[in-house]
């Protein structure tokens, strides 16, 4: 694949380097009239063949109706209602997930007794209603029929009085010897009763040690701020306030447990700004390796590789006063001008402007930050700090090597692992698995017989957090109570429960449950007031009011300690690796969820497996495209990979991501992806320097969904600006209607419409999770997204706008655009797609007889069909996650967005019930309800004043493929520019 | 050569000129009364259920609301079946002893629910929703015939998507005030007043029941939408026609 520089366009849009190169494969591609058959059709067939086929499954067609009159189905009642219960209506309730030991907010949603969808809690004062893909998803992961199920040992079932007075010898013989070799790993705590549980459980074994690993750590920014105020402070960044933010290298939108506040922050901080009109917009720059979802909301952004982002830092340090030691040498021309810019902004901005440090970053670039926030006065404006969140804040990577070192030395009686899995997520040096076995008894608590469970002699299932009492803090401290929505589903435990068992307690404790020990932990912290209140109200609320951490000062920073930091030189052409957590699967503990794995990911749109990420660059230098595989060799480890070239990557740089390649993840997982951990050291853990690469004969089919329903350089996305703020481009086609007027003009009638602002979006795939959730779309696997065939009702295309190798970037969801004219609808032989009264572009499936005429026939490319029985397979605990009020498509039938016509309906009965209209605001689509940044407006055309007419009355609102006059209700709001004149590109 | 035809042969041909569409016509025929919802949905035939209990006998004998058992019918897209405490609530007390009812008394005290045959099953792809049906003053008889008058409960009516469609389209006679969402002979007329209903309520059954006014508050809205004299072009008419008002 060669650059083609024949495009006469001065910035051209493309959504991948084929298109951008004019690569002809990809023309004939798009070319093909079926292009989900491309390797299907059968190109020998005769005339002959053909007819006999098509005259056997003609006459065979009729036998498909004939069937015996069926069974009839059971309608089992309960024995005693449970209380609130009116069968047929769903239940919501307050609770919280965890990601990594963060509290993720939640409101979920049970049909009698079966928890089926997640949504945000609007309430919550942190996150305020928003969600990732992870947390949606996590609903497939509590009915995954891969959990673990039964407590082992040995690799034996145990029964549950043999396991409970197994645990309390345990629990006995370690108190005898004051802890001495006892050691709990646990993954990061926030939850203040299971904090007082073990802290209660190691006063009483002294000499007991407690380790804390998780493989997304913060450990240099817990080090950054050691080595700034001398002691651990947690920084909390308020980008409401901020006017100019910096980011090196550092994932503000897509990494860290408060993402998602700041997702929102952003997106409504520049609305309101443009709106206004009355300050400048917030702006972000980004100085990174590879493309982050912060980087491609910057304003200004530059690849550049984890040393250059050093520098840069110290380059930044030196422009605004402090005194460090700026880097000799002459930064790269676009890292200059970025430094230029972002410094001068940052003095623009003073107080209201903030530097933020990346995890990747070394702790002296995180001193700096913190240095230079101080320096602009940002400290109690953009940012604030508090005591750590983490109940047990401690070093992991320093935590797991002392644990590593005192299982190799044998020191290690007792072992007991709650949740954590270091043997497929911890450092390849500290050789683990070989370690654990030294261990004299070794216990692992967690949700799957994973790669650590099965080297350990216990394994106990833990419960879910849908199955358990527990409690946990947010970011910001703020505690949430975790409830259980259903009974443990296989014979789970949770930590609590275990822990209970382990610290051996006398017989008339042994009946205290999980609830009972959260009861207690916030009986004290609730103090005089009324317990039953307290208690009620938080669960109510989804959170304890008031329980967020409070600020405090932070010591003032030594600024002479800053002057004996040194950039680093300047690594000439040697290539670093990057490893980062997928974004869908995390470490890997997503790795068994098909919904994750079959997520495009923001940037690549890869599904089903990882690559190596290499830029168009180093690409070119090595003459190898995408999918070819490459050994990566870095001292004496060696591991492949297939590469992927991303434009926007720093160009020695290799991002490898983690969490594949799993040996004991679940069915789901296995041989998808390669695995990178054995590449990955504690000293080395977020980047790795001075590595070969050689490729190999292989070639591996990538299943990236990036060039599938393409639609085309057509003005997709626009950009406006404060000079040129209409989205607006004459077509010269009609304005009015050509055709008759549906029945439209019922004042009294809702008309549905949906806006999607494009300067919100980030691209996070939370919508694409949620409404697989809410709308029983099934996976189709790899094999079936090759071949173009997955089934997500909204996509979100990915665009590039300039120079491959550090482009502008733009997501745009498309769902359906429920056109009034919809092209779909006229080409249906047996009317199974038609227009509602409402507006609504209605697909009924048992009407559908699987012409794909629609789908052809679609601009938009938003309608998807089942070629396969795709919901069939489903296991029985997975058929409980399904949305009882949406119908599970089946073989043959075409589906697509429905505006969530089953909410809709739902809203206008329970309305109608009132007799009222439906309140704007009052129904969310499941797109609209996950979304962190309140990208998607969803409403009623004839409310007065309702959000989604404010919406489209902007001068950013534009529809896309306008000019084939289809009318779509789903339009969208252009990017705003800061600094060009707009454009419609 | 001899001839190959005897002439016996012309009336084995016109035999069977005449057989071949006789019995294509009957094959189609048996086909298509096969086919029909009544057979298919084996219309008219009560199921054999777990305990033989009789809405006849609670409904007509007793005077027992619908609502009594099936709670949920006014607030829920599914009207609800009891749960064995609600039989237990009586029969607890009365034929506490009977052998008809033993696997009632296994269901409570065992705490196993009991499985009841599904008599009124829609294809999966159609949402019914009970409670919009009722507030909107579809009374139950209307799909459910006389079930005050079955001792064992069959399906009535064909609940085929052109019977649907037959009030979809005009639902003027089927709601309103004079139908009701009780059973026909116990249904008393609001003309009557709501003081009067409640009166011959309380003389029906003493327990409360829901204030019967409270419902039709609504009553003039439907009637204007479903009302017969209503133009056929009304747009909310048009719209209980629209696929998505049943199937998504």
């Amino acid at each position: 694949m060669q650059p083609r520089r024949d495009n006469p366009k001065p910035e051209p849009v493309w959504r991948s380097l084929e298109e951008l190169y004019g690569d002809e494969r990809l023309r004939e591609v798009t070319e093909q009239e079926f292009p989900r058959f491309a390797e299907l059709w059968p190109d020998g067939a005769s005339r002959r063949q053909f007819l006999k086929v098509m005259g056997a499954g003609l006459a065979m067609m009729g036998l498909a109706a004939c069937h015996p009159p069926r069974e009839a189905e059971d309608i089992v009642p309960y024995v005693e209602m449970p209380e609130n219960v009116v069968p047929g209506n769903p239940l919501h309730f307050a609770s919280a997930l965890r990601d990594r030991g963060f509290a993720m907010p939640i409101v979920a949603e049970s049909h009698e007794g079966r928890p089926t969808k997640i949504e945000g809690n609007a309430d919550h004062p942190l996150t305020r209603g928003g969600t990732t893909p992870q947390m949606q998803a996590s609903i497939l992961t509590l009915y995954d029929p891969d959990r673990s199920r039964e407590v082992t040992h040995g690799g034996r079932l145990v029964n549950p009085l043999a396991f409970q007075s197994a645990m309390r010898q345990l629990g006995e013989a370690s108190r005898k010897r004051g802890g001495r070799g006892l050691h709990i790993l646990t993954e990061v705590v926030t939850s203040p009763t299971l904090a007082r549980q073990i802290e209660s459980f190691l006063s009483e074994r002294p000499e007991a040690q407690w380790h804390v690993w998780e493989p997304r750590n913060r450990d240099n920014a817990l080090r950054g701020a050691m080595q700034t105020f001398g002691r651990h402070l947690e920084p909390h960044y308020d980008i409401s306030r901020a006017r100019a933010v910096v980011c090196l290298d550092a994932d503000l939108f897509g990494e860290g447990p408060a993402a998602l506040r700041h997702v929102r922050d952003y997106a409504l901080a520049r609305r309101e700004a443009f709106e206004k009109r009355d300050r400048p917009l917030p702006q972000v720059f980004a100085a990174e390796p590879t493309p982050t979802l912060t980087g491609a909301k910057a304003a200004r952004r530059v690849a550049a590789g984890p040393r250059e982002v050093e520098r840069l830092a110290f380059a930044l340090a030196g422009r605004l006063d402090l005194e460090v030691s700026a880097p000799r040498e002459d930064l790269p021309r676009d890292q200059e001008a970025l430094l230029r810019a972002a410094s001068a902004a940052l003095q623009a901005a003073g107080p209201q402007g903030l530097v933020v440090a990346g995890e990747s970053q070394p702790p002296a670039i995180h001193a700096l930050a913190h240095a230079l926030n101080e320096r602009l006065g940002a400290f109690g404006e953009t940012v604030r700090f508090t005591e750590p969140i983490e109940a047990h804040p401690v070093d992991h990577g320093e935590s797991l090597r002392v644990l590593a070192e005192a299982l190799h030395a044998g020191e290690v009686d007792q072992l007991v692992i709650l949740g954590a899995n270091p043997v497929a997520c911890g450092p390849a040096d500290l050789e683990l698995a070989a370690a654990i076995k030294k261990a004299n008894v070794s216990i692992h608590h967690g949700l799957f017989l994973d790669e650590t469970a099965r080297l350990c002699d216990w394994h106990i299932p833990a419960t879910h957090e849908l199955e358990e009492w527990s409690d946990v803090r947010a970011a910001d401290g703020t505690a949430s109570i975790i409830q259980p929505l259903i009974a443990p589903l296989w014979g789970a435990l949770s930590a609590h429960e275990l822990l209970r068992w382990l610290s051996s307690p006398p017989l008339d404790q042994q009946a205290t449950s999980a609830l009972d020990l959260v009861r207690e932990t916030w009986a004290e912290a609730a103090g005089e007031g009324d317990f039953r209140t307290f208690w009620r109200t938080s669960l109510h609320d989804g959170y304890i009011r008031g329980s967020e951490a409070p600020s405090i000062q932070p010591p003032r920073i030594d600024r002479r300690a800053l002057r004996e930091l040194a950039p680093p030189r300047p690594d000439a052409a040697s290539l670093t690796l990057l490893f980062r957590p997928d974004p869908s699967l995390g470490d890997g503990r997503w790795a068994n969820n098909a919904w994750l794995q079959e997520l495009p990911k923001p940037f690549t749109k890869l599904t089903w497996g990882n690559a190596a990420l290499i830029s168009p660059h180093l690409a070119l230098q090595m003459g190898i495209k995408d999918g070819d595989e490459i050994l990566i060799r870095a001292g004496d480890g060696e591991i492949t990979q297939p590469v992927f070239t991303l434009p926007g990557q720093a160009a020695h740089c290799v991002t490898l991501w983690t969490g594949h390649g799993r040996q004991a993840a679940g069915r789901v997982a296995e041989d998808i992806g390669w695995a990178v951990e054995p590449l990955r050291t504690a000293a080395d853990w977020h980047a790795l320097a001075g590595v070969t690469l050689r490729r190999t004969q292989k070639h591996i089919e990538l299943a990236t969904t990036q060039n599938h329903f393409l639609m085309e350089d057509r003005h997709l996305v626009r950009s406006v600006s404060a000079e040129h703020p209409s989205a607006h481009i004459s077509h010269g086609v009609h304005g009015g209607n050509l055709l008759p007027k549906m029945l439209t003009d019922d004042p009294d009638s809702y008309q549905w419409a949906m806006t999607i602002d494009l300067e919100a979006c980030v691209g996070c795939n939370a919508c694409v999770v949620a409404c697989q959730a809410e709308n029983n779309i099934p996976t189709v696997g790899r094999r079936e997204v090759l071949r173009g065939r997955e089934m997500h009702w909204i996509r979100i295309d990915r665009y590039w706008k300039g120079d491959e190798s550090n482009p502008k970037m733009y997501f745009q969801p498309v769902p359906c655009m429920h056109c009034e004219k919809a092209p779909c609808e006229i080409v249906c032989p047996v009317a199974a797609t038609t227009h509602s009264y409402e507006g609504l572009n209605e697909m009924t499936y048992n009407r559908c007889v699987g012409t794909r005429y629609c789908s052809n026939n679609c601009p938009y490319k938003v309608r998807r069909f089942n070629f396969l029985d795709y919901t069939g397979g489903a296991a029985p605990s997975e058929q409980l996650q399904r949305n009882p009020s949406v119908t599970v498509r089946m073989r043959g039938v075409m589906e697509k967005c429905t505006y969530c016509v089953q909410r809709i309906n739902r809203a206008r009965n329970d309305a109608q019930m009132d007799g009222r209209r439906i309140r704007d605001g009052e129904l969310k689509t499941a797109c609209q309800a996950s979304c962190p940044a309140e990208a998607i407006t969803f409403g009623d055309l004839h409310t007065e004043g309702s959000a989604v007419r404010r919406q489209k009355e902007s001068p950013r609102n534009y529809g896309i493929l306008e000019h084939l006059n289809t009318q779509p209700r789903t339009t969208y709001l252009a990017v705003v520019d800061a600094d060009e004149g707009g454009s419609k590109h | 050569m001899s001839q190959i035809f005897h002439p016996k042969h012309d009336g084995m041909l016109r035999a069977v000129f005449l057989a071949v569409p006789v019995g294509l016509a009957g094959v189609a025929a048996l086909l298509y009364f096969w086919n029909q919802p009544d057979h298919i949905r084996e219309v008219g035939k009560a199921h054999v259920q777990p305990v033989p209990f009789s809405h006849q006998h609670h409904v007509s004998g007793l005077g027992i609301d619908c609502r009594y058992c099936h709670t949920s019918v006014e607030e829920s897209p599914f009207a609800g079946i009891p749960p064995t405490h609600t039989c237990m609530s009586c029969h607890s007390q009365i034929w506490a002893d009977s052998e008809m009812l033993e696997p009632v008394r296994a269901s409570y005290f065992e705490n196993r629910p009991i499985a009841w045959k599904r008599v009124h099953d829609l294809p999966d792809f159609v949402q019914f929703k009970h409670n919009v049906h009722v507030n909107a003053g579809v009374s139950c008889i209307e799909c459910h015939g006389e079930v005050s008058e079955m001792p064992l409960v069959w399906q009535e009516e064909r609940l085929s998507m052109g019977w649907c469609l037959d009030c979809h389209r005009e639902p003027g006679g089927r709601v309103g005030p004079e139908r009701y969402v009780v059973p026909k002979n116990l249904t008393v007329r609001l003309e009557e007043g709501p003081d009067a209903e409640r009166e011959t309520w309380k003389s029906i059954g003493d327990y409360p029941v829901a204030t019967v006014a409270a419902e039709f508050e609504n009553y003039e809205l439907i009637n204007r939408i479903h009302s017969d004299d209503a133009e056929s072009t009304d747009g909310r008419l048009f719209q209980l026609t629209n696929c998505s008002i049943c199937h998504y």
